[in-house]
């Protein structure tokens, strides 16, 4: 097998890293060999620098030292070091719901006019979670109460996060019990750190427990107030068609690549991109025009609301540089690798940074305010014009491969297409679910990471849930990765789902695996899920639902976030590569097995994807049972390859 | 052309016939050996009796040893005589052997014992696999099997013996048992184990008899008391077997005296193995240290000096090594030291059947014990051996922690007394 | 002989060497799966150090070893092209006499195999999985000679 087929199933991937190979360019695969072996200590979780008395680790062989300086035990260090994984993954995102609550209050006092609040029914109903009276006040007036409300959460020290109120009666009860209701979403992170001080928490579950609360904080409150209020501001999404993969890059026009996060400045990058004066002077330099395009979840934000196109998923960021073709990559916050300075080198390629949380040394930084939006991201897409000409035609290739999908299925457009806009609700998926049309529901999420090979565990697992009548809802990178292969064209229900979920997919005209946006939506999961529980007939819990997560190439410390904030939801799910806890078997077992009697949800760790659809589909037949529900209707299709 | 005769076909004899053959290829070889067997080690003959390995296993050599090396192995034939002036050896079948150069590497015999019922069927020593092969033949009928003698030997005849599921009775003279070797802290660990495994030992006895007709009933103790078995086995110590030397002009002390050559005092005539009575590193004096790894080194180093490359031995410490049902025990050198000059350092926990104890005398170690956490042995070897001071790490001797990094200073710091190229291979960096 | 030597001045005892060695020497050749082998797959290496300097102590393979003389099974023996000693576990009959002998320490038990076990420079691959996994470069393949080239090139910078 060739190097690069090893590395990445896509075929578009396949042209760059050849092309890097060739070029002596340098990728995070490469990068992983050169690491390999990766230390031992580290994937087991069981090293400790929490103070100086250390380092410290635990022989996992048990020939050498059981106890730190400290006397920490192998669990204690395990679970201490899970709980800062958690509270830099509920920061990440949570640090990201703040400033789109800090934007919101912005432009509430008119001091962002750049930004105008967009989807005011959306506004009414999250000020109605907030309690706030919408009778008569205008919608500036409304944004400034709920900013308030939503940044108050953050700081909150005593009582709920709101939001966290939204789950299902029970759910909310269970939380309450076990005493991980989150109470403040910067408190709970800010804790993880003081519990995770020498000598402060020792017992590896109640470590465990203040770590779900955290990812509550996450899930509930940080990244469900990232979400709605980007809704406020840029409208909920309504399916919308995109194209994604590297060939959505053009030869013939300046390429603008928005990578990271947060949609607040590439929000108006789309806008400045279109600006008549720059598309002037981009002719003028010879290009037919300006083309802007997404990378990672930046590009999930702008396709969902604007079909923008996506240029690739997380281990595509070098890739798309290979291509020699980009003029800018403008880069705001999180999952930006290093590594793209070093390949822009090599190439005309611009990098800018705009996050003043995130610099590169010797990058060119534009700094981003929202008193000035639009201004700041014309500037930058006039570098990108500027650039244009530097570009050397000799070193460009760009991959043919584009793909086409439909994206923009948020919760609420999930009522809406299955009942109508008038009728909206999710009675339809419920019946199909309990007449066994449906086996059920899966998440499928998270990252690429070299160790796997790129989008293949994604694409796996994903065929063989639908093929087997789960209907699949994505986010972030995994969500890319099954776009680029077709599964998200309307017409892929007919190839790769089974009979059941074909007939959802022609009846209400989805594809069998719905887009749902950026890792910060996956709070809109939650939502769906929820909203299934209210609409009746599949229990009263989420735990009760026929449903179950994956994210079977994660990398980033806020996958394990979301995955312990869907575990703690109810939800089982599978994560690959395994979380760096393996060297503690009481840590492991609690996470892999205990945590159901606590919370219904657990974890199992699976590299195998069609062992870990088995493991899935195997959960979602045994709630099927518990529900007393009807035998799925249809076996699972055989889809030939 | 140099012609060799080595008498003796164990440990110390087979490492001669090889080192001889890393030097002369041509020369012939003789060797004599009064077994019948060849090539065994006889230090696995208690494992043989317990069922841990087979007959096949007990050979140390290739089986066609002789035959790569192009040595002419005569068995079954004794030695009777040697003749130091015409340089020949005659032999119980009426043939003799003329030599350039000799090695006697006759070995040790069990030591008998003087009481009654010595002769009587049932009782045995167990030095070769003679010895072995009449134990095995009556474990069938065996039900009680009595051991005189708490050294290494009766011990590890007692092990062999309850592995096949033997009642087993240990008789010994002294408060404690392997007195030989380690002390009595040491010991307390050991019987402890013993006793956990069924090995019933009785100290501060001896048998005055041993009873029955022709086959063993039972042995009568000193204090009058008696106990019934149907075997066993004198586990006594060894004595060398010597007597080819007496009245040949080769000085003879307890064993045959050898230089730092392991030549004996008569020209290209050497000693080596049991039999040898040779330079002991921590005594400074002559010894005999019936162990396979000295017999080995001596038999070695004999043999490079027979056939011509000039070899120093630098002299050997008692040293042993053994397990009971999975407690490993190691002595080496000086462990019961009875003058005020040595300085003892101990750390004993019984709960753990730990116990580790470095006698030092002016700071130079020339004793350990170690019993459970035997690993690290080596490097107390090692520094026993250089005769090192070893201040600067008197403090962590006893540590859990105490490894060859340790001594790293030490090895770099003598580099004459480490002059293997591996020692300074390891401190090359710093 | 090409034998693994370590760089003190190198090593800074992350003990990638010792996991990447257990690892090597389980059955199933991968972290998670050899923590779940019973008996615990056994490390042939250590480290260790003294005064700040750090090593990893491994088989020196000795030209006259120490092991092999005192080795009454015939476990161990010297591989005569590769100068490579050898320990057969088949043979071993746990007697503990090489670990008495080894000055180095780097003989250990496997006690519920209830043998000896050494550095047996990774029969069932290519390369050497302690080498592999150091990250620092600090333990090195080749003959004593090239390794003394190598010290002296980082002396000279």
């Amino acid at each position: 097998m060739k190097e690069e087929s090893k590395r990445s199933i896509d075929k578009a991937s396949q042209q760059m890293i050849d092309k890097a190979a060739k070029e002596k360019v340098k990728l995070s695969w490469d990068r992983l060999e050169d690491m390999e072996p990766q230390c031992g200590f580290g994937q087991l979780g069981i090293c400790c620098r929490n103070c100086t008395m250390g380092p410290c680790r635990i022989d996992p062989f048990g020939e050498g030292p059981q106890k730190a300086v400290c006397g920490a035990d192998v669990d204690t260090i395990v679970a201490r070091n899970l709980l800062r994984h958690i509270a830099v993954g509920a920061a990440a995102h949570s640090d990201h719901g703040r400033d789109v609550a800090h934007t919101l209050l912005l432009a509430s006092e008119g001091k962002a006019h750049d930004y105008e609040i967009k989807d005011v029914e959306k506004l009414k109903k999250i000020a109605g979670y907030y309690e706030i009276k919408t009778d008569g006040k205008k919608k500036e007036e409304l944004a400034r109460e709920v900013a308030e409300a939503s940044l108050a959460d953050f700081g909150r020290q005593e009582g709920e996060i709101k939001f966290a109120n939204r789950a299902p009666a029970k759910r909310v009860e269970l939380w309450r019990k076990l005493g991980i209701m989150p109470r403040g979403i910067d408190r709970e992170i800010v804790e993880c750190l003081h519990r995770t001080h020498m000598g402060v928490d020792n017992d590896y579950k109640n470590i465990l427990l203040h770590g779900l609360r955290t990812s509550l904080g996450d899930g509930w409150g940080g990244s469900m107030i990232a979400t709605e209020l980007q809704d406020i501001f840029f409208a909920t999404p309504e399916p919308i068609r995109g194209k994604v993969n590297l060939g959505v890059l053009k030869e013939d026009l300046v390429n603008i690549v928005v990578h990271g996060h947060e949609p607040i400045l590439s929000e108006m990058a789309v806008k400045a991109s279109q600006d008549p004066e720059l598309l002037e002077m981009a002719k003028k330099s010879g290009a037919k025009g300006i083309n802007l395009v997404g990378m990672c979840c930046t590009a999930n934000e702008i396709l969902m609301r604007h079909g923008v196109p996506v240029a690739g998923n997380f281990l595509q960021q070098e890739l798309a540089i290979m291509t020699g073709a980009v003029e800018v990559m403008m880069v705001d916050v999180q999952c930006i690798m290093p590594a793209l300075k070093d390949i822009a080198s090599c190439f005309h390629t611009q990098i800018i940074t705009t996050s003043p949380k995130a610099k590169f040394p010797g990058v060119t930084h534009i700094e981003f305010k929202e008193e000035k939006a639009y201004e700041v991201a014309k500037s930058i897409i006039k570098m990108a014009v500027d650039n244009f000409k530097k570009r050397k035609k000799e070193r460009v290739d760009i991959p043919k491969e584009e793909m086409d999908l439909v994206a923009g299925f948020s919760a609420e457009v999930i009522h809406h297409i299955l009942g109508g806009r008038f009728r909206a609700t999710y009675r339809p998926l419920n019946d199909a679910i309990i007449s066994g049309r449906l086996r059920g529901v899966a998440g499928v999420v998270g990252c690429n990471n070299p160790h796997v090979k790129h989008d293949w565990a994604h694409l796996e697992l994903v065929k063989e849930l639908i093929r087997s009548d789960v209907l699949v809802l994505q986010t972030g990178c995994s969500a890319i990765a099954c776009a680029k292969a077709g599964l998200m064209k309307p017409e892929a229900g007919f190839k790769y789902a089974g009979y059941g979920l074909r007939e959802i997919c022609e009846a209400v005209g989805i594809p069998p695996v719905l887009h749902l946006g950026s890792c910060v939506d996956n709070s809109r999961i939650l939502i769906a899920a929820t909203e299934i529980i209210k609409e009746g007939g599949l229990g009263d819990d989420l735990s009760c639902l026929p449903a179950a997560g994956a994210a079977p190439e994660w990398m980033s410390e806020k996958a394990i976030t979301i995955g312990m904030y869907f575990v703690a939801s109810g939800v089982f799910t599978v994560f690959n590569p395994p979380q760096p806890i393996l060297g503690s078997k009481n840590v492991s077992d609690l996470v892999c097995s205990k945590l159901k009697d606590l919370v219904g949800g657990y974890f199992a760790f699976e590299s195998n994807p069609k062992k870990m659809a088995k493991l899935m589909i195997n959960h979602i037949d045994k709630k099927r049972k518990e529900l007393n529900l009807k035998p799925v209707m249809y076996k699972p299709i055989i889809v030939k390859t | 052309m140099t012609s060799y005769v080595i008498i003796g076909g164990s440990a110390a004899g087979i490492s001669c016939c090889e080192a001889i053959r890393d030097v002369d290829e041509k020369g012939p070889i003789t060797l004599i050996s009064d077994e019948k067997a060849s090539l065994y080690s006889r230090c696995l003959l208690t494992y043989l009796i317990g069922g841990k390995i087979d007959k096949e296993r007990l050979l140390f050599k290739d089986k066609d040893f002789y035959k790569t090396k192009n040595i002419e192995a005569l068995h079954g034939v004794k030695a009777v005589s040697i003749d130091i002036k015409k340089k020949e050896i005659d032999l119980d079948n009426k043939k003799s052997v003329k030599f350039d150069k000799l090695l006697i590497a006759t070995g040790a015999s069990s030591k008998r014992l003087n009481i009654p019922g010595g002769d009587k069927k049932g009782v045995f020593g167990l030095r070769d696999i003679i010895d072995a092969e009449g134990i095995m033949s009556m474990l069938d009928n065996v039900d009680t099997a009595v051991i005189l003698g708490g050294g290494l030997i009766g011990l590890r005849d007692a092990y062999a013996l309850k592995l096949r599921g033997k009642k087993v009775k240990v008789i010994v003279k002294s408060p404690q048992v392997l007195s030989q070797i380690v002390d009595k802290d040491a010991a307390f660990i050991i019987e402890k184990k013993l006793a956990q495994e069924g090995i019933e030992v009785m100290k501060g006895l001896a048998a005055t008899r041993i009873d029955g007709n022709d086959s063993v009933t039972g042995v009568t103790l000193d204090d009058k008391s008696k106990l019934s078995c149907q075997m066993v086995i004198i586990g006594k110590g060894v004595q060398p077997n010597r007597g080819l030397a007496d009245g040949t002009g080769i000085k003879v002390e307890d064993g045959i005296i050898v230089d730092n050559r392991l030549q004996t005092s008569v020209k290209d005539i050497y000693a080596a193995g049991d039999v040898a009575q040779a330079p002991d590193i921590t005594t400074g004096g002559l010894k005999i240290n019936a162990v396979w790894p000295v017999a080995i080194e001596q038999g070695k180093i004999a043999g490079l000096n027979m056939a011509g490359r000039d070899t120093v031995y630098d002299g050997s410490n008692m040293m042993n090594s053994t397990d009971f049902f999975g407690l490993a025990v190691i002595s080496i050198g000086i462990t019961k030291p009875k003058e005020s000059v040595y300085e003892e350092l101990k750390y004993s926990d019984r709960e753990t059947n730990t116990y580790k104890k470095v006698v030092l005398r002016d700071n130079i170690i020339c004793g350990a014990v170690l019993v459970n956490k035997v690993v690290n042995a080596g490097v107390y070897g090692v520094l026993i051996a250089k005769k090192v001071d070893c201040t600067p790490i008197k403090d962590i001797l006893l540590s859990d922690n105490f490894d060859y990094a340790k001594i790293l200073p030490i090895v770099k710091g003598f580099p004459d007394k480490f002059n293997k190229p591996e020692f300074k291979e390891t401190v090359m960096s710093i | 002989m090409k034998k693994i030597f370590c760089d003190i001045t190198k090593c800074v005892g992350c003990k990638g060497c010792e996991i990447a060695c257990a690892v090597e020497h389980s059955k199933a050749k991968g972290l998670s799966a050899a923590l779940k082998e019973r008996p615990l797959p056994k490390r042939r290496v250590k480290v260790s150090s003294s005064d700040k300097k750090i090593l990893s102590i491994h088989c020196q393979h000795c030209a006259d070893a120490p092991c092999i003389l005192a080795c009454m099974s015939g476990a161990l023996s010297k591989e005569k092209e590769s100068g490579k000693t050898v320990h057969d576990k088949d043979r071993c009959v746990g007697c503990w006499m090489c670990i008495m002998a080894c000055p180095f320490g780097a003989i250990v038990r496997n006690i519920e195999d209830h043998i000896a076990v050494k550095c047996d420079l990774c029969p069932d691959r290519e390369d050497f999985a302690c080498v592999r996994a150091c990250p620092t470069g600090a333990l090195f393949v080749g003959t004593e000679e090239e390794f003394k080239k190598i010290l002296k090139k980082k002396t000279h910078v």
